[in-house]
């Protein structure tokens, strides 16, 4: 026994488990797969939207700035052409020309004429530069050769960083030249200037990998080559966007792009931290809403498995209470059968009890008669009481052994045609007097032409007997002494059904036993008082006649039993 | 007039001389057997109106010596007695041709009415069968 109680505890501690993870895995999957797939998309959108920003900005910037290079470019063209060389040669003209150009840009930081040999010949500017001979100069043979020029970030003479803007005028050995330096504060603040979230920041390197302008956030200062040019990818794309690590180890997202008519190349670029933030604010999310729905899918598993599994435990419990009441319920069948033996058995010594009983009263009778013994003689008297004592006493055990075989009949069932205005009244009748003795008036309304019903009269009997009974038993509890009422009614419903109603005026039923009152063994009697079959049994007799059968109750108003049964079809039906 | 003959069918032999004494007192003739065979066996020499039968015995049962009372000697009234407070075996009993039936443990007065009763019907049929054998019509004459 104890064993076996242990294998049923490690079972149900397996069962128990595995509905768990069950309850758990299962509406995992589901989550992970929605989540996952979710978050791969809004990500790769926010990924595709992020470098495509960047790309925009850097394809803006560069817009900006080659626009920016073009104008200076066409103001140098401008004054170049207002003027020849003998006219800016004169003094003072340079100087104009040079205000001319300041009011079109404050980029300009001076302004040059060189012949074609490369002699400063006028200068206006805060450098002293006039007199120098350019000739071996880059800058110099590049504008000669070209006809214009812009130049890298160099020192020159100067020995500050700037790039200058040159234009070609004439031929040969008349040819002049314009040269224009532009402000690389202002430049630099220009490029630099773009702004894209906390880290974005723009410069510019030419093809050689040296900063044109500085970069904001430092590491790369103007001229200064930058480290990480080398290992930028190759690309034939206008704009090229890719992830790099510098040497701390912060990723960024790079855009790259070459400006036109120059070897100069717009890096934009966003520590990757800052430009996919939207990304990692959706990584967060969803791994909270992972954590909250592992969370709260763990704990309704918990809370459901032990809800289950108290429901399982109530039910195991009940299937244990089913079996043992079927148990009491064979039990109390053998005990029927048993009883109905011993009343058979009883009933033939009973007989002759009863038999003798009635020789010795003849005799006796005999005697006096006879004048053999003296009627009122007090043995006589007395012999006399004992006799007619042994009568009474035989007649209640015959009615004990009647009432048992009763009881315990086997249940051959007999189908017929019952009308309840013939079934009724002559049930009643036997509960009349008990009624009566109670102080219980019965009232009954049955059309005696009342439409029949197919059934067995003994069960009828039966069901019938036992409502009546419930019925004075719940009177007696609510007027103990008068003024109870005990109604029965039988009716056509409908074409088809013919309801009978049995109303008592008693105690009622509480609304918590209304569910119970046709459930095997459900009893409100004492112990030994009722063995809660009655109405069960009732209600199975009800339904095998394909009838229903019903209870509506009010506490201390009382109650109504209504059957239900199906109009037997009395045409067809041999009587 | 002719006097009532029974014959008490019954397993218990006390029983059995116990109601003969009691009939035999009551000045009613009486004849007992202790099974159905005998009765059967017994019916062949006397002649007897009415049978106190008991249904439940060893061997032959009441209703199957009903039956054989009923096919051998068609005029013989058989009053059966049954334990049985259910109408099934009535029923089956005086579906069977049996006149009446006693509720065990019997009264000896309830046996004797109804076997008078019983009696009387019989006398009845013998009447109107010699009536008709006879030609001649005669009021049914009842000696009790």
């Amino acid at each position: 026994m104890d064993k076996k109680g242990l294998e049923e505890d490690i079972r149900a501690r397996r069962v128990k488990r595995n509905i768990l993870t069950y309850m758990i895995v299962i509406p995992l999957i589901p989550l992970f797969l929605a989540v996952g797939i979710s978050f791969y998309y809004f990500t790769t959108a926010l990924e595709n939207s992020s470098t495509h920003s960047l790309k925009r900005i850097v394809g803006d910037h560069r817009d900006m700035i080659e626009s920016f290079l073009l104008e200076r470019k066409s103001d140098l063209e401008l004054v170049a052409n207002l003027f020849d060389f003998e006219s800016i040669s004169r003094n003072q003209v340079i100087d104009d020309m040079f205000e001319i150009l300041k009011i079109k840009s404050g980029a300009f930081i001076d302004l040059g004429l060189f012949d074609s040999r490369g002699l400063h010949v006028r200068y206006s500017g805060q450098y002293q530069l006039t007199g120098k001979l350019y000739k071996d100069e880059f800058w110099f043979r590049e504008v000669m050769e070209k006809g214009r020029y812009i130049s890298d970030v160099f020192l020159g003479y100067r020995n500050v960083p700037h790039f200058i803007i040159a234009v070609k005028k004439g031929a040969g050995e008349d040819a002049w030249i314009l040269r224009a330096t532009i402000d690389t504060l202002f430049f630099d603040r220009m490029v630099s200037g773009v702004r894209i979230g906390r880290s974005g920041e723009a410069y510019i390197l030419n093809n050689n990998g040296i900063a044109q302008t500085g970069r904001r956030s430092g590491g790369v200062n103007v001229m200064e080559e930058a480290p990480e040019f080398s290992a930028f990818p190759s690309s034939d794309s206008p704009i090229h966007t890719f992830l790099k690590s510098d040497p701390q180890g912060i990723k960024y997202l790079y855009a790259t792009t070459w400006l036109k008519d120059l070897d100069w190349l717009l890096v934009v670029r966003q520590e990757k931290k800052d430009a996919f933030r939207f990304f990692y604010y959706a990584l967060y999310a969803s791994l909270v809403i992972v954590a909250l729905g592992i969370a709260i899918i763990v704990g309704m598993s918990f809370f459901m498995t032990e809800k289950l599994f108290k429901r399982m435990e109530q039910l195991g419990r009940d299937k244990k209470d089913l079996g043992n009441q079927l148990i009491r319920a064979t039990q109390l069948a053998e005990v029927g059968e048993m009883a109905a033996g011993f009343a058979h058995e009883i009933n033939n010594p009973l007989q002759i009890i009863k038999s003798e009983h009635a020789l010795m009263a003849s005799i006796f009778e005999d005697l006096s008669e006879n004048k053999k013994i003296d009627p009122k003689d007090e043995e006589i008297l007395e012999l006399e009481d004992s006799l007619s004592q042994i009568a009474l006493q035989v007649s209640r055990c015959s009615d004990i052994t009647r009432a048992i075989l009763k009881f315990g009949r086997k249940n051959e069932t007999r189908v017929q045609l019952l009308y309840p205005g013939e079934q009724i009244p002559e049930i009643l009748k036997m509960i009349e007097q008990r009624a009566s003795v109670e102080g219980i008036a019965v009232f009954q309304n049955i059309p005696e032409d009342l439409s029949g019903f197919m059934g067995d009269a003994s069960q009828f009997q039966q069901v019938m007997l036992n409502l009546f009974n419930n019925a004075i038993d719940a009177i007696k509890e609510q007027h103990p002494d008068a003024g109870g009422r005990l109604d029965v009614q039988a009716f056509l419903k409908d074409e088809k059904w013919i309801e009978i109603r049995v109303t008592d005026n008693g105690a009622g039923i509480h609304p918590e036993h209304i569910e119970k009152v046709f459930s095997p063994f459900f009893t409100t009697k004492p112990v030994g008082k009722g063995t809660g079959l009655g109405l069960s049994v009732c209600y199975g007799i009800i339904e095998s006649f394909a009838g229903t059968m019903d209870v509506t109750s009010r506490v201390n108003d009382g109650t109504t039993f209504i059957i239900t049964l199906p109009k037997a079809d009395t045409e067809n039906q041999i009587q | 007039m002719e006097k009532m003959k029974l014959m008490l069918v019954e397993d218990e032999e006390r029983y059995l001389q116990t109601t003969a004494k009691l009939l035999k007192k009551r000045r009613i003739k009486v004849v007992t057997a202790q099974s159905g065979a005998q009765a059967l066996d017994l019916l062949k020499t006397h002649d007897v109106h009415v049978v106190i039968l008991d249904i439940k015995m060893p061997g032959m049962d009441g209703f199957k010596t009903l039956k054989a009372i009923k096919t051998l000697y068609p005029p013989v009234e058989v009053i059966f007695l049954t334990g049985h407070a259910t109408m099934d075996s009535a029923i089956e009993g005086l579906q069977s041709g049996a006149f009446d039936y006693v509720m065990k443990p019997a009264d000896i007065d309830d046996i004797v009415t109804k076997a008078y009763e019983a009696f009387e019907k019989r006398q009845r049929l013998d009447e109107k069968i010699r009536g008709l054998t006879s030609g001649s019509k005669m009021d049914a004459h009842n000696d009790k």
